[in-house]
């Protein structure tokens, strides 16, 4: 019988909107794997560390940003959605699909909004399967 | 207004005759027969027939082939031709044969970006523009040169006409491009269809404030419309149109029954304008793919017989 | 400066194919400035494609480098210990480039990774626009800074024509009437006398039209 489907989950998050009650909610869980990526703003998220997380194993990986207008640097969440987006499209293009990565807004410390997160993330990847390029 | 030109056209705008004219479309094939028969449906209607030269960038048969046919049947053709297709060197060859073929009139146009036609994979030319054209023909006609300046074997005398767009902007350039296609060379002039006849009268009062009904024969374009859906097409997507609203409504308020004879009444109505407008010369009725309604349009504006 | 594209992934894999050991090579000009061929752009295409050969179970190396420039051979001797080590380069620079390259490593297969479009501007972040086609016989001066070859669809000298609407080229309403942006240009300028005066034929001899161009500055050869 399959082992049953632990997904790899890498979380690049801004730490303005991540607090340590938000930490809390994505540790401890035994049905998914996690890795942290902190980022000054999350503007800093670059294409080339989304893919990097990728090859580096990632089934998902989730974006972490200020909910839009309380960027405290201004547009840095916008700048971030924009590229999220476009690697949507570039892992489309590669095939292994824009789904496994998601961009959310979470206000600092929400623990409901975090545990949504990752409860979307997960039914996600439970229908999209391992990460075929790991 | 020259008087180096031949052509049985000019002599009759020259008498000061209400001229018409209407627009045949060659077809998209080898088939000669379609253009005799759009001829046959023009003859003893109009005083020429303007052959549209690849009209909208569609491939069809060439300008000067379809004029030829045309001439055979008696009627007198005015080749349009566009800068869009052929550089100078076929541009100026196709003017030399096509005089040589007994065709005498010219209507030089820009024409229709590639992009709008059946091939827009196809590269442009557009090495010269519709004003260099005009000048061209001038200058082969009045001092039998070619653009190089070689002294032609027979110069062709081509009577020479251009387009104005009155309903194009900017508004107050127009007049001026007028002007300059006159400066250029042109004889004749054969405008887009008018619908907005207020601004058309405005146009026509600027140009004959600068003097230039005294310089050359204008001739309004008109094309019956035949359902509202044709007008607001025409309004909203056709480049360089003008339909105004009530227009659009008056066409909409009859039965669908009803909408061509609607769009003929129209039709009458706007020629029956362009016969009073001082320095309006003649009418250009451009009834696409409709030529059988052009001899009943004529014949209810009394317009027949023709001279 | 010279705006290009990259290629769509799946062509790219298609001109890749036959290799298994390639080198991605970036320009630091041009390319970089309009995101399609700079370090970066390197970075994220070497990534991206060994994501999709992980997937199709294949197998491919790739060794990513960026030079300043591709068009100059002082920078692109620069590269030739990587292109030495590798069975192919796709180039990332403009046209100009993968030809310096391919001049340079006659035995190395160069193959090109992106669109070489035009010339052009930063209009403004993320958007640039051709404004230039390299006609060789500049006439600026007349038309109030505004190049009709170029940004007429039509190439009109004397234009507008019949399609200008709202002060948009017809092809596109989107595109601005280049003839529109001149009439008000000279306008502001107190120039409008410019659009009475007839354009004579654009001579083309200056022009791609002619021939590849060359220029040899004497002064500067020894």
């Amino acid at each position: 019988m399959d082992k049953k489907f632990i997904p790899k989950i890498t979380v690049f998050h801004c730490i303005n909107a991540f607090t340590e009650k938000t930490h809390s909610i994505f540790v401890g869980r035994d049905d998914f794997e996690v890795k942290f990526i902190k980022l000054p703003c999350s503007s800093m998220v670059k294409d080339i560390f989304l893919l990097r997380a990728f090859e580096a194993g990632a089934d998902g990986v989730v974006v972490l940003v200020c909910p839009e207008g309380q960027c405290r640097y201004v547009e840095g969440n916008i700048r971030a959605k924009k590229r999220v987006a476009w690697v949507k499209n570039l892992l489309d293009d590669i095939g292994i699909d824009g789904g496994r990565l998601s961009l959310s807004n979470i206000a600092a410390g929400d623990t409901a909004a975090a545990t949504q997160i990752i409860d979307n993330a997960l039914k996600n990847l439970a229908e999209l399967g391992p990460n075929p390029a790991a | 207004m020259s008087m180096n030109a031949q052509s049985r056209f000019q002599e009759i705008l020259s008498k000061g005759e209400f001229a018409v004219t209407a627009e045949c479309g060659p077809p998209r094939g080898a088939t000669p027969e379609v253009v005799r028969k759009k001829g046959e449906l023009l003859k003893g209607y109009v005083d020429a027939v303007n052959v549209t030269d690849n009209q909208t960038a569609i491939v069809r048969m060439s300008s000067i082939a379809a004029c030829a046919h045309l001439l055979q049947m008696g009627l007198e053709p005015v080749m349009q031709m566009v800068t869009r297709d052929r550089n100078r060197i076929a541009l100026q060859s196709d003017i030399m044969g096509a005089y040589s073929l007994g065709i005498k009139n010219i209507l030089c146009l820009t024409g229709d970006h590639q992009s709008f036609g059946s091939q827009p994979d196809a590269l442009n030319v557009f090495d010269i523009d519709s004003m260099n054209l005009i000048r061209a023909v001038q200058t082969m006609r009045d001092q039998g040169k070619d653009m190089s300046g070689f002294e032609l074997n027979g110069p062709p005398r081509m009577f020479i006409g251009a387009a104005a767009n009155p309903f194009a902007d900017p508004f107050e350039y127009r007049v001026i491009r007028l002007a300059k296609k006159i400066d250029a060379g042109a004889d004749f002039i054969q405008t887009q269809c008018i619908y907005n006849m207020d601004r058309f009268k405005e146009w026509m009062k600027m140009a004959r404030d600068e003097g230039l009904t005294e310089k050359v024969h204008i001739l309004g374009g008109v094309t019956p419309l035949k359902s509202a859906g044709m007008a607001k097409f025409m309004n909203n997507k056709v480049a360089g149109m003008d339909v105004p609203e009530p227009l659009i409504k008056r066409m909409a308020g009859v039965p669908k029954e009803k909408a061509v004879e609607e769009g003929i009444k129209i039709c009458l109505e706007t020629i029956a304008e362009l016969r009073d407008i001082e320095g309006v010369h003649g009418v250009h009725i451009m009834a696409i793919e409709w030529e059988e309604i052009v001899g009943q349009i004529v014949e209810s504006a009394g317009l027949t017989p023709r001279p | 400066m010279i705006v290009a594209e990259q290629k769509p992934l799946s062509e790219i894999k298609e001109i890749i194919a036959p290799y298994k050991k390639i080198l991605i090579l970036g320009c630091g000009t041009c390319v970089k400035t309009c995101f399609a061929g700079g370090e970066e752009e390197v970075a994220v295409l070497a990534s991206a494609l060994r994501l999709a050969y992980k997937k199709d179970g294949k197998e491919i190396e790739i060794e990513e480098l960026t030079i300043e420039r591709q068009c100059e051979n002082e920078f692109i001797r620069e590269s030739a210990p990587a292109v030495s080590r590798n069975q192919g380069v796709l180039s990332l620079a403009c046209g100009a480039g993968v030809q310096a390259l391919a001049r340079r490593f006659a035995k190395t297969p160069v193959l090109p990774g992106v669109n070489t479009t035009f010339i052009g501007v930063l209009e403004k972040q993320g958007i640039f626009t051709e404004e230039c086609s390299g006609c060789g016989n500049c006439r600026l001066d007349i038309f109030g800074g505004i190049c009709p070859v170029t940004r007429c669809a039509k190439k009109l000298l004397n234009g507008p024509c019949g399609g200008s609407q709202n002060g948009k080229c017809e092809i596109n309403p989107e595109t601005d009437c280049a003839w529109q942006l001149i009439i008000d240009r000279l306008k502001a300028l107190g120039q409008m006398d410019n659009l009475r005066k007839y354009i004579p034929p654009k001579n083309w001899c200056t022009s791609l039209s002619g021939g590849p161009r060359k220029l040899v500055r004497e002064d500067h050869i020894i």
